[in-house]
């Protein structure tokens, strides 16, 4: 009789005890994180069967938070990626100097804080240069340090020299490029000297030289 | 006689090696990081003396390691200074000048900045919406405009103004708006459109 009574007592209290260990106390991890120089829109990013569109800050470049809108248990593995990048902002990663933090496990760190950054897509100012003969060329684009100066070829030649500018523009900025030193004996104009860059190289900013 | 020979040999002998001791002697390194270095004219000092005149960094940014070609010795006291500065430099700070040495000093960072002039200039006849560019540096101006101003540029760097949108109608051109800047401001560059 004392016996039986005790050992309901038992059971009820072993009940009781793994109730409290139910799910709604597990751990749970959100996957957040922090985007730097999104500029353009069209950013997707995805992990753990999730997508989570990502808008640039109300000042482009700014900082964006992120948080997926279902969070991990212990021990889950993501591993966010982007779907795709902003538009005319194809390089995205971890920034540079930075251990990378994009994939790991659920519950190793006490939280998930991902840091990213994009870029805005850069593109080379190229062209060719015909007739030059005379030696000190120099062309610039505005006064960021973009200059360069146009060697004679070591041989003479008829072919048009082609030559590229020093630094890439990015999408969307402006370009101007102009003669600031004419060569010895000559004047050199430039064709399609002005522009701002779209998606893709700019390749025909081409320099004509002649007697003067 | 033959015992004064020795002595003065073994005096000889020792000036001869606390000589090579002395004063500059040392093997520690002294220098840092010095950036905004475009031309020459750059001479550091330390404790007033050993002048240095620092070579012009290859990368455009003007930035590279320095060092004094005099080596200095443990416990040594040194304090760097800005003897002279390049024409186009209107300030080089200097953290961790002086302190005493207990290893290589890598620690001193020079920053100087260049002169910056006003790139700008005037317009005439403009009725529509016109937008000049020098590189990436825009300005857009309204109709009746009669003048613009661009960021400030530094001394001896280029600058390419152009029209990169003509206004509606017109067509302007420029004169004048190409060339390096000086030692002072550039006010002339002239923007004429079409009637």
């Amino acid at each position: 009789m004392k016996s039986s009574l005790i050992r309901p007592a038992l059971a009820l209290a072993l009940v009781a005890g793994l109730a409290g260990c139910g799910g709604s106390d597990k751990a749970e991890f959100a996957v957040k994180g922090t985007i730097t120089g999104i500029v353009y829109p069209g950013a997707v990013l995805t992990t753990n069967g999730m997508d989570l569109a990502i808008a640039p800050a109300a000042k482009p470049g700014d900082p964006v938070t992120f948080e997926f809108p279902n969070k991990l248990e212990y021990g889950d593995v993501y591993n966010v990626q982007f779907k795709s990048t902003p538009q005319h902002q194809a390089a995205c990663g971890t920034p540079a100097n930075t251990i990378a933090n994009y994939t790991d496990t659920a519950g190793r760190l006490a939280e998930i804080n991902i840091t990213l950054t994009c870029a805005v897509d850069d593109y080379p100012i190229s062209g060719t240069v015909t007739g030059l003969t005379g030696t000190g060329l120099v062309i610039a684009n505005g006064s960021t340090g973009n200059s360069g100066a146009i060697a004679l070829p070591t041989t003479p030649t008829t072919t048009p020299i082609p030559y590229s500018l020093p630094i890439e523009v990015p999408y969307g900025a402006s370009y101007s490029v102009a003669v600031i030193t004419q060569p010895t004996g000559q004047f050199c104009t430039v064709a399609n000297a002005t522009g701002e860059m779209r998606d893709g190289a700019v390749s025909n900013v081409n320099i004509t030289c002649v007697a003067r | 006689m033959k015992s004064s020979y020795l002595r003065a040999g073994a005096a000889l002998a020792c000036a001869v090696a606390l000589s090579a001791c002395g004063g500059s002697d040392g093997q520690l390194l002294l220098g840092g990081t010095i950036s905004g270095i475009t031309k020459t004219g750059l001479v550091l000092t330390n404790n007033g003396g050993s002048d240095y005149a620092v070579p012009v960094p290859a990368n455009p940014g003007g930035v590279s390691e320095f060092y004094f070609p005099d080596l200095i010795s443990t416990d040594d006291r040194y304090s760097v200074a800005v003897k002279t500065l390049p024409s186009n430099v209107s300030e080089c700070r200097i953290e961790n000048a002086s302190g005493r040495a207990a290893y290589h000093v890598y620690t001193i960072y020079i920053t100087c900045d260049l002169k910056r002039h006003a790139l700008g200039g005037n317009v005439g006849n403009l009725q529509g919406e016109l937008v000049l560019v020098n590189g990436a540096d825009r300005v857009t101006l309204q109709p009746g405009a009669t003048s613009f101003k661009f960021a400030e540029i530094p001394e001896d760097s280029p600058y390419t103004v152009a029209v990169l949108t003509q206004p509606a109608g017109q067509t302007c051109t420029v004169s004048n708006g190409n060339g390096t800047m000086g030692t002072g401001d550039v006010n002339n560059v002239a923007v004429t459109c079409t009637p």
